[in-house]
């Protein structure tokens, strides 16, 4: 896991419960949580963390990670607003990114194993998303959609069609944005 | 002063002097970490602009090798179109070549594009498409020497396939001349589904692309002045084609009113590109001048020997890269032609000195006579070179004599590749399936494997023999491939439905060597998985071996991929081609498809022994066998008896369409019942 992702969870984290929050839960997690952004750091930490989060907050982890990816969004788009720009609908900006997160990412750790998503449209005119990874974190793209829907000024309507945790060969969600 | 600061759920109440040791220890923490995310910024920056130019130095780097390789213009610029596709994203690419005698720019046929099945229509619009300086978007970088960028080619004022680009879903285009001199000689241009952001980083490299690309320009330009400024080809002595073009026409003059009396041989060399890809231009060039002085050889001998009282003369040109024209003046016999022919094959097929193991080259030769419905030598020499293409359609040192069926042949090859298009055009296309029963558990339907036919509108059901060879020869077939797996998919995940079931049954779906090696294969699988839904593990994929043997490696890395998602590979017609157990080694394959013909000849013990050997091999390597064409009960009884683990054939049942082939999921469950004796028996 990037270790980008650390530093928004602790940024998020600290927003919303304090710095001391950030440090009990790498206590109890016994992690060190040195992490720069320029780093890869295992994927075990993440979930540690999360899983700490969840007893902390007395929540399930799924909704940590949902918490978790709809907060991290306006970080996200404070740091990179070039792949903001250019879009004036969350769909908009979903359907980039495989194009954003893709090369990004390669282009920082040569190797890096990138989610890949797809999308379609479905009958009614929702997105369908398939996605495949081999951490699962469909919950945390569930929490990003969020985020980007609000930060466009959205509300999502997300359904799980299928969930590789519960052995299906993707995760296929599909979202509408009703006006 | 003092206050307490209670960190929420830290347990820690913090004491903290407002210009204390704490207040300067909090400023330094806030100042290490600023810098920290700064140098973070930093480096990041540095490693991004670092990728950056790496790629595009990668790119250019390809492409300027490609460009020092090209035999020709054509396939440089059909190289470079695919390689800055792939590079940068594009859904299509297009080559037009500057005409001197129009001034327009002329497309040639040279494009890539990354989903030929969604992008056909404007393929078509585009591929041979003409337009005149400032029009359109070639026309455009014609007249200006830049190259032009089109954010929406829906709104565009100047974009002239405006139509059929909405139509598919194109949205934004540029294109980039390509200089010789201060010329615009080529134009490359470019369609994405996507915004194309304009940068200077992208348009500089294109400009050292086109700097490439118009060196290739220059090369053939040189090499076409030296070919067509003298008579001769300065490399081997021979006549070149403006000599031919001279000699011929002189001779058809003198024909009499029946037009006897001219005959023309297309030589064409076998396996010459091979011979200049492995040992360099300069042994290429060299093995020309070796063929060129055994061709004047062949002539001398034949004056010598077929000359009883009647004057011949003989002209050899060199027409093309390995492609040579001999020219018969004076009646000549078949027996006689067909002597020179097989003394030509003899020759061109003998050793070469310069080149250490059989380099393996030959020659397909076409013969045409001149008869009174030539108006022209021209016509001649095109009924020689249609003969000639069927003789390298043959197969290797063949020699094709032309007459009125093969010309009638070849109009109605024309005539179904104009019914191909319109085919594919409008969707004629309709998958038949072929059960295929699991001799493991009760011999029930385990599978089927999808069959295209095509739906003609005059002619019915057309099978692939029937037209496959013309699609594959024209390049069509892509198109079709990529339908057959998509609606293969299709079809089973509607079968399927919700059911989840572990035995569900599989689609078994032929995978053409061409379409196995496009660049986007893999890609194009699994969005065809995804957007069908169906399960990865109820997908077979049969390959030829003629895959593995175009490229093993990449075949096994493409191979590796899909089958990590579940997917399962299969080898068709397994003991007919080369059936390399190096090969079966290095390759993952789940199964091995039995070629029908071995089961169609089981009375003979050959064959029943060739089909227990792939059997035993076929356990050994853990890999499922599959046998092909099962027609009749002893057939049946016999391979479930050697241990075949399925069968498919007529005996189960025919190739028919998704609604009857699904409805009998279920097979005769008698077929189980395999007696000591009913073996004994088919044995």
């Amino acid at each position: 896991m990037k270790g980008i992702v650390f530093n928004l969870l602790e940024e998020a984290v600290t927003n919303a419960h304090g710095a001391g929050v950030w440090d009990d839960l790498l206590d109890a997690a016994e992690l060190d949580g040195a992490y720069t952004s320029l780093g890869s750091y295992a994927d075990d930490e993440v979930f540690a963390l999360v899983t700490q989060a969840s007893r902390r907050l007395a929540i399930s982890p799924a909704d940590v990670l949902r918490w978790f990816g709809r907060a991290a969004m306006p970080m996200l788009a404070e740091r990179y607003q070039i792949f903001f720009d250019g879009h004036k609908s969350a769909r908009s900006f979903i359907m980039s990114v495989n194009d954003i997160i893709h090369p990004e990412v390669r282009k920082l750790y040569s190797g890096a194993g990138c989610p890949h998503f797809h999308f379609q449209n479905d009958a009614d005119g929702r997105l369908l998303i398939g996605y495949h990874s081999p951490r699962q974190l469909c919950q945390l793209a569930h929490g990003f959609i969020e985020g980007a829907s609000d930060h466009f000024g959205q509300t999502a309507i997300l359904e799980h069609l299928s969930c590789m945790s519960e052995g299906h060969p993707l995760c296929r969600m599909a979202v509408d944005w009703p006006s | 002063m003092t206050e307490f600061l209670h960190t929420p759920g830290s347990g820690k109440d913090l004491v903290i002097g407002q210009s204390g040791p704490m207040r300067q220890l909090q400023r330094q923490l806030a100042r290490e970490r600023s810098a920290r995310l700064e140098a973070e910024a930093i480096a990041e920056r540095g490693l991004r602009d670092l990728y950056e130019s790496q790629r595009w130095l990668e790119l250019l780097q390809r492409i300027t090798d490609g460009a020092n390789k090209a035999r020709d213009v054509r396939s440089s610029l059909e190289m470079t179109v695919q390689e800055v596709c792939v590079h940068m994203g594009w859904d299509f690419g297009n080559a037009f070549l500057t005409c001197e005698e129009t001034g327009q720019a002329v497309g040639c046929d040279c494009w890539f594009a990354a989903h030929p099945d969604m992008l056909f229509a404007f393929v078509e619009a585009s591929r041979i498409a003409r337009f005149s300086p400032g029009s359109g978007l070639p026309g455009r970088v014609l007249r200006d020497a830049q190259p032009h960028w089109i954010d929406d080619v829906r709104t565009d004022g100047n974009f002239l396939r405006r139509d059929v680009a909405t139509d598919c879903a194109l949205s934004s285009a540029c294109a980039f001349p390509i200089f010789y001199g201060d010329q615009v000689v080529a134009i490359l241009e470019f369609f994405s589904r996507k915004t194309l952001l304009e940068h200077d980083a992208l348009v500089t490299v294109m400009a050292q692309i086109g700097i490439q690309l118009g060196r290739v320009v220059e090369r053939e330009r040189a090499q076409q002045a030296l070919l067509y400024d003298a008579l001769h080809d300065n490399l081997t002595g021979l006549g070149n084609r403006v000599l031919l073009a001279e000699r011929s026409s002189a001779a058809f003059q003198r024909l009499p009113n029946d037009r006897n009396g001219l005959v023309a041989l297309v030589i064409d060399l076998d396996g010459f590109k091979a011979v200049n890809d492995r040992y360099g231009h300069q042994v290429g060039d060299a093995l020309l001048v070796e063929v060129a002085s055994r061709l004047r050889s062949c002539a001398a001998d034949f004056e010598v020997s077929a000359s009883l009282g009647v004057r011949h003369e003989t002209n050899i040109a060199r027409v093309g890269g390995d492609e040579f024209v001999l020219l018969i003046e004076g009646a000549v016999s078949d027996e006689a032609l067909s002597a020179l022919a097989t003394d030509v094959h003899r020759r061109i097929q003998s050793p070469y000195a310069i080149v250490s193991d059989g380099a393996g080259i030959g020659a397909s030769i076409g013969i045409a006579r001149s008869n009174a419905t030539h108006e022209d030598f021209g016509q001649v020499h095109r009924d020689a070179d249609l003969a000639m293409y069927a003789a390298k359609a043959r197969g290797r040192g063949t020699t094709v004599s032309f007459t009125e069926d093969l010309g009638q042949a070849i109009r109605s090859r024309a005539q179904l590749e104009r019914e191909l298009r319109e085919a594919i055009r409008h969707k004629q296309f309709t998958l038949h399936f072929q059960p295929i029963i699991d001799f493991r558990n009760e011999c029930r339907v385990c599978g089927f494997e999808a069959l295209v036919r095509w739906q003609h509108p005059d002619r019915g059901l057309l099978s692939p023999d029937e037209f496959m060879p013309a699609a594959e020869d024209s390049g069509l077939c892509i198109f079709i491939d990529d339908w057959v797996l998509e609606a293969a998919c299709t079809a089973i995940g509607r079968l399927h439905g919700d059911n989840e079931a572990e035995d569900l049954p599989f689609v078994s779906i032929n995978v053409t060597p061409k379409q196995f090696l496009q660049p986007h294969f893999v890609a194009r699988v699994r969005e065809v998985l995804m957007m069908s839904g169906v399960a990865a593990s109820t997908v077979r994929l049969e390959v030829t071996e003629g895959v593995a043997i175009m490229d093993a490696v990449r075949t096994a890395q493409i191979l590796d991929e899909i089958r990590a998602w579940g997917v399962r590979t299969s080898l068709d017609d397994f003991g007919t081609g080369y059936s390399s157990l190096s090969y079966l080694q290095q390759l993952p394959f789940d199964s091995l498809k039995i070629d029908r013909s071995f089961v169609t000849a089981m009375t003979d013990q050959r064959s029943r022994n060739i089909i227990k050997t792939i059997v035993d091999l076929a356990r050994t390597m853990d890999m499922s066998v599959i046998a092909e064409g099962v027609e009749t009960e002893n057939q049946h009884i016999a391979l479930m008896a050697m241990g075949c683990s399925m069968g498919q054939g007529y005996f189960y049942g025919r190739p028919s369409d998704a609604t009857e082939a699904f409805a009998f999921i279920r097979v005769d469950s008698s077929l189980s019942t395999i007696t000591p004796e009913t073996v004994r028996q088919a044995l």
